[in-house]
């Protein structure tokens, strides 16, 4: 019955806090049954780690310098590909949207090509592009690049027929009618799907890291299973949520400024 | 040749595919707009009213006949047709002044020379205030003011109108028209405005044409002298008597009672163009 008391203003509460409130409420929560859980030592260390067992862990791969180190070359290499495959996607986008040949021939194409998980693309990128960074932009670039893309021609496809033809009406010529109208109007969903590519950044990441890479975070992931540091894979783990988390964040907030005129 | 603005459609039909072959969406049509008129069309849903616009307006090609304005056959959508749409269409990335700027673009103008003209068109629709503004931040009513500041602004010799204030509550649309026949008197232009609402087609137009329903054909034609501003309740007499028969065809059962509904609408209402 106690418990029923204090968690229901608690829940009140989660559900009254907007914004920032409401995460670190939750966070808290489950936090605090982590750290039961913990103490209770019903799972061992070494399948389920204590928080602080799992902080202790982070703080060592911190001052031994190899989580800075591996956050540079991760967060270097997700801003590398993403940054390939989303101008790469953006521009291609813009196009096949518009030319009805590219559209009729792509459709078909993106079908195929989506449900095909970035992990799978591993080998190939390996055969390509040996083990080096060049593989690892590879896989993250094209799975960015994919769903960019898929946001964009979507966008740029379905423009409103009204902007269109007052566009037209206006006199505006073809260049205008593309920059001034056709992109912004497809700027909600092309910004979508540099959100969308943002998350996909980071799981790729870990898939093109996973083989073949002797830093990152993908790596000390694996690193940390062959020594069965279950309390590294558990900081490496949050610490990947942390910055996926933060990413997108941020490319929401960015978005939300770019295309203004969506929330009315 | 006379003063620009002369439309001409010529013998129009306008075809849709459908799924058992062609469907007509409006029969043989012939319409003469002078230079400078104000002509309004009214008819019933689906009578083809919409077609007739978007053919004028280059957006839909007709299966025969031609549309000319001052003699050149209309192949496409240009300046030279204007739009004023139901729904406005404003774009929501631009402010106001930028919606106006969008259509003075194709003149060339000096950056300066083209904020102030489209100054100026907001300014004329009482809008100087709100030049910063974003559509969405604008009522309803305003947004049409800055479709029409920007329409007017791209100086197009036809303006078409789809039904532009039906969205709009009485007391505004009743604004609007007049800021209407205020804007178009300073600008030239050979206006067709399609609407449902009777009392606005008397308002406004010297001349009006009713069609009839789908596929429509225009079975009536009136020509009103009537100096605007004008009153339906003060100038009375003749327009009423117009007013009435306008309904008697529309609703041809003795049934029409005008106090009915104050606006006095044609049939059911028609949802807009796409």
């Amino acid at each position: 019955m106690a418990v029923n008391e204090t968690l229901s203003p608690a829940l009140r509460l989660l559900h009254l806090s907007a914004g920032l409130g409401g995460p670190v409420l939750a966070f808290a929560l489950v936090f605090v049954l982590w750290a039961v859980l913990g103490a209770a030592q019903l799972v061992p260390e070494a399948i389920f780690p204590a928080p602080w067992s799992v902080w202790a862990a982070g703080r060592e791969m911190w001052e031994g310098g190899t989580l800075a180190q591996d956050l540079g070359v991760s967060l270097g290499r997700a801003a590398t590909g993403f940054a390939f495959g989303a101008s790469l996607g953006i521009a291609l986008g813009l196009l096949t949207g518009r030319v009805a040949v590219l559209r009729w021939l792509l459709g078909p194409l993106l079908m195929l090509l989506r449900p095909i998980p970035a992990i799978a693309l591993v080998p190939l990128a390996i055969v390509w592009f040996g083990i080096g960074e060049g593989s690892k932009h590879f896989v993250i670039g094209y799975t960015v690049f994919l769903t960019v893309w898929f946001n964009t021609h979507h966008g740029v496809e379905y423009v409103p027929e009204t902007y269109l033809r007052a566009a037209r009406a206006l006199g505006a010529s073809r260049r205008r009618e593309f920059l001034a109208v056709i992109v912004p109007a497809a700027a909600p969903h092309i910004l979508a799907g540099l959100r969308l590519g943002v998350a996909l950044a980071f799981l790729s990441l870990v898939a093109a890291e996973l083989s073949g890479a002797s830093s990152g975070l993908g790596f000390r992931l694996q690193e940390a299973r062959q020594y069965l540091r279950t309390d590294r894979i558990f900081a490496l783990l949050i610490l990947l949520g942390g910055i996926g988390a933060l990413a997108d964040l941020i490319v929401g907030r960015i978005g939300r400024r770019i295309v203004h005129w969506q929330q009315g | 040749m006379s003063a620009p603005g002369d439309l001409r459609i010529e013998d129009i039909t306008i075809l849709f595919r459908g799924r058992q072959g062609p469907v007509t969406a409006l029969p043989p049509t012939t319409l003469h707009l002078a230079p400078g008129s104000f002509t309004a069309l009214i008819g019933p849903s689906g009578c083809g009213k919409s077609s007739l616009l978007n053919a004028i307006a280059g957006f839909l090609v007709p299966a025969s006949g031609t549309i000319r304005l001052d003699g050149a056959p209309v192949t496409g959508p240009s300046a030279r047709i204007g739009l004023i749409f139901q729904h406005y269409a404003l774009f929501p990335w631009f402010t106001a002044l930028g919606n106006v700027r969008f259509a003075l673009r194709r003149f060339g103008l000096p950056r300066t020379e083209e904020i102030a003209r489209a100054r100026a068109a907001l300014a004329e629709v009482g809008l100087g205030a709100h030049e910063r503004k974003f559509p969405q931040q604008l009522s309803g009513g305003m947004r049409q003011r800055v479709a029409i500041a920007r329409t007017f602004a791209g100086a197009p010799q036809v303006l078409l109108l789809d039904e532009p204030f039906a969205a709009l509550d009485a007391q505004t649309r009743r604004g609007m028209q007049e800021l209407m026949l205020e804007v178009w008197a300073r600008h030239s232009a050979t206006v067709l405005f399609v609407t449902h609402d009777v009392d606005e087609a008397l308002l406004l137009a010297d001349r009006v044409y009713l069609m009839s329903a789908g596929p429509g054909r225009l079975i009536a034609d009136y020509v009103l002298a009537q100096p605007r501003p004008r009153s339906l309740t003060q100038d009375g007499g003749a327009l009423l008597a117009i007013r009435e028969e306008i309904l008697a065809r529309l609703h041809p059962q003795p049934s029409a009672a005008p106090s009915r509904s104050p606006g006095i609408v044609a049939t059911c209402p028609e949802r807009s163009q796409p």
